[in-house]
């Protein structure tokens, strides 16, 4: 028999079908039904009209698509011979806003999702305001994403070159300020401490029975053993290149070489219907993206010891997301100091109409490795392709080689896979695009 | 005690980003308690998508997101089915967004309101992709109060719709003296001449009710490429199309001759101030 879950509040649906046994999760598929066909849009327009189009692919990290887009035309003006070098500033920018995306992903992620449904698996209703907590979090964050990048959602201030806006004192304070409130949010209410305190803890016993909500979701966490479920290949890729992530393919904390030119695209399999998505793979291997393949690849040391402890479990998965959350705040703080407010903010580039060539852009968005691919005639675009994060964490493979989310699931009860699958952070526009 | 409104978040084929500007609104919790939130793709609420779609339920307000393709399905069932339910019962229906209001970036088939004669009638156009958070917020609270919005020829309320995106833009003065910004990346400078901006051409209040209440397309060097018009996204949107060096399109309902007329004389004055970086002594 075939069990069906639709599993909503996921930017979008899926559908989990389960084959069991006794009761318990054999074979889990993934299936994702609609699909925009974002890149076919593309075809035949200017080059940076896809700097306006891509970011809506998805209204919670299409800044990453952004940001992933001007690499993949900055790379083709390069293989075009035209290397842009773009501006300290410029760079410090884009990297600043990119981190201030995640962090307000990771914050809504915790308290719109994770800790709404942990409050559901363990029978209780959650606290009234506590979405609106994560909602409170997140706009702050927005706020200052907004000073220096004019809007968000859907801005498009990267461009060839380096950035549009040229920002003052003002607008510079703006975003500090802004973070400097997000910052203290998320110390009092999130951590329960000081930032500093809960990135130097080296294991678990030093964060652990502390009054504040990520106290109370560990306190969950355990209860329902989640430091023994939901464990995957324990194997990870990183593909961006930030301050906070380098490329690497791992296992375990081991790490190897990575060549991105490697990473390939399968269509997905599903026990009934069919799936619009497609799978990520690395030379016909799947790999778990996103925040804790980055904390591993970091050597963060609180969330290797989790690891050691608990391996690739859900538990540890569910902080490797908090403890980059607390990262980028720090990270982004001290990046934003760093600007240098003289410099140029745009280094004019050949026009776009003197290339032909192929580009790739790679970023790490909140969930994994983003990939842009474009080939340019003349600067029209002639080819798009993208690859999401969750095309590698949601992959759904047949029974012989499950995706990492598809193996987190097996041998769990249905309403627990339901939960660890969304540990993964899904996100169903991004998927099938 | 009257009981609260019943308000429901439904998305045709998007990208979300509409209900995530909407929870950037920084009075989020105030301005909800005067709903019944019976379903929202992110907010706690009372119904599931699979109780919502079983249309055992009824709104009075249907706010939609997206663009409106009838045969998508949401859990099963049809967005048509979903849609004549739901709209039927709704007292007003938004369109939020310019994917539900003129089908955007992913509707092939036009706006929500092409889409039935019998609820057409209770339509508000949120245009913009995506709307800023209190746009929507505006709506919602008119809709406790039982106040009337007046609407333009697109259904779209005038309070927010009447003004440019042009109104309230830092570059205004560059505009009037016809300076042109001298590439992307700088503060001065007008970004109609070559930059592609359509904020003379767009109706908006980007430039008056800032993003995040500090910013805007155009105050960050980004042309505005005219999200909240039925013909987003058009083409080349970083570029002004040109003819004989004069833009091809001149500001809404002023005339060729009046715009050329102006623009001519204010091209034959130099004026330093104009001319020199904003920081410069
Ligand atoms: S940049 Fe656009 S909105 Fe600003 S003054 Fe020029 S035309 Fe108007």
């Amino acid at each position: 028999m075939i069990e069906r879950r639709l599993i909503e509040r996921i930017e979008g649906e899926a559908e989990l079908e389960f084959e069991e046994c006794e009761g318990r999760v054999a074979y889990a598929t993934i299936r994702f039904e609609h699909m925009r066909g974002m890149e076919r849009l593309l075809l035949g327009r200017e080059g940076r009209d896809a700097l306006v189009l891509t970011p809506r692919v998805c209204g919670i990290c299409g800044h990453a698509h952004l940001m992933a887009c001007v690499l993949a035309l900055e790379d083709a003006y390069a293989n075009a011979g035209h290397a842009l070098t773009l501006s300290p500033k410029a760079q410090a920018l884009r990297e600043a806003t990119l981190s201030l995306e995640m962090i307000q992903n990771h914050i809504k992620w915790w308290y719109l999702v994770m800790s709404e449904e942990l409050y559901a698996l363990r029978g209780f209703t959650p606290p009234k305001e506590s979405a609106l907590r994560g909602a409170y979090g997140a706009q702050i964050i927005n706020r200052a994403i907004s000073a220096l990048a004019g809007q968000w959602p859907h801005n498009s201030y990267m461009i060839p070159g380096g950035v549009t806006c040229d920002p003052g004192a003002l607008e510079l304070l703006q975003a500090q300020t802004a973070l400097f409130e997000a910052t203290r949010f998320v110390q009092e209410t999130l951590l329960g401490m000081e930032l500093e305190r809960f990135l130097s803890a080296l294991t678990c016993k030093e964060i652990t029975g502390i009054q504040s909500d990520a106290g109370r979701v560990e306190a969950m966490l355990l209860e329902l053993g989640m430091q023994e479920k939901g464990r995957a290949y324990d194997r990870f890729a990183v593909l961006g290149s930030h301050g906070f992530a380098a490329p690497a393919r791992l296992r375990g904390t081991k790490t190897y070489k990575i060549d991105p030119a490697q990473v390939h695209t399968e269509a997905a399999i599903t026990l009934r219907g069919e799936s619009m998505a497609r799978n990520a793979l690395y030379r016909g291997t799947s790999y778990e993206t996103g925040p804790l393949a980055r904390a591993l690849q970091r050597g963060d040391p609180l969330i290797k010891n989790m690891h050691r402890r608990f391996r690739d479990s859900t538990y540890t998965r569910i902080f490797a997301r908090l403890y980059e959350c607390a990262l980028l705040l720090e990270r982004t703080a001290a990046l934003l100091r760093g600007v240098v407010l003289g410099e140029a903010s745009w280094i004019e580039p050949p026009p776009i109409e003197r290339i032909s060539a192929e580009g790739v852009g790679i970023v790490e968005a909140p969930r994994g490795p983003l990939i842009h691919r474009v080939r340019l005639e003349r600067g029209i675009i002639a080819a798009y392709e993208i690859i999401t994060p969750t095309q590698w964490n949601l992959a759904s493979a047949p029974r012989e080689r499950p995706g990492p989310a598809q193996k987190a699931m097996e041998g769990l009860h249905v309403s627990e896979a339901a939960f660890v699958f969304r540990s993964f952070d899904v996100c169903s526009v991004c998927t099938t695009h | 005690m009257h009981s609260k409104p019943k308000a429901l978040w439904l998305q045709g084929l998007t990208c979300n980003g509409n209900s995530h500007s909407f929870l950037n609104h920084p009075q989020l919790g105030i301005l909800m308690e005067r709903f019944e939130l019976l379903y929202h793709p992110h907010l706690p609420c009372t119904l599931s998508l699979e109780a919502v779609v079983t249309c055992m339920h009824e709104c009075d307000l249907l706010l939609f997101e997206g663009a409106f393709e009838p045969t998508m399905r949401r859990a099963g069932v049809a967005l048509e089915r979903l849609l004549e339910h739901y709209g039927a019962c709704a007292a007003q229906i938004v369109a939020v967004g310019s994917c539900a209001s003129f089908g955007g970036v992913f509707g092939s088939s036009g706006g929500l309101d092409a889409q039935s004669q019998a609820w057409s009638e209770k339509i508000i156009n949120l245009s913009g992709c995506p709307i800023h958070p209190e746009w929507l917020a505006l709506i919602l609270s008119g809709f406790a109060e039982g106040s009337a919005f007046a609407l333009d020829a697109q259904r779209r309320p005038k309070a927010l719709y009447a003004h440019l995106v042009h109104h309230g833009c830092t570059r205004n003065e560059y505009f009037e003296w016809k300076v042109d910004a001298k590439g992307f990346g700088v503060n001065e400078g007008c970004l109609y001449y070559d930059q592609g901006c359509r904020g003379v051409l767009s109706h908006g209040s980007c430039n008056r009710i800032l993003w995040g209440g500090v910013s805007s397309k155009t105050r960050s060097g980004q042309p505005c490429f005219g999200c909240t018009e039925s013909d987003f996204p058009r083409r080349d949107l970083f570029k002004t199309r040109k003819n004989m060096s004069i833009p091809h399109e001149v500001p809404l309902g002023v005339s060729k001759r009046a715009y050329l007329t102006l623009a001519g004389i204010a091209k034959t004055f130099t004026i330093e101030r104009l001319s020199k970086d904003l920081m410069d002594d």
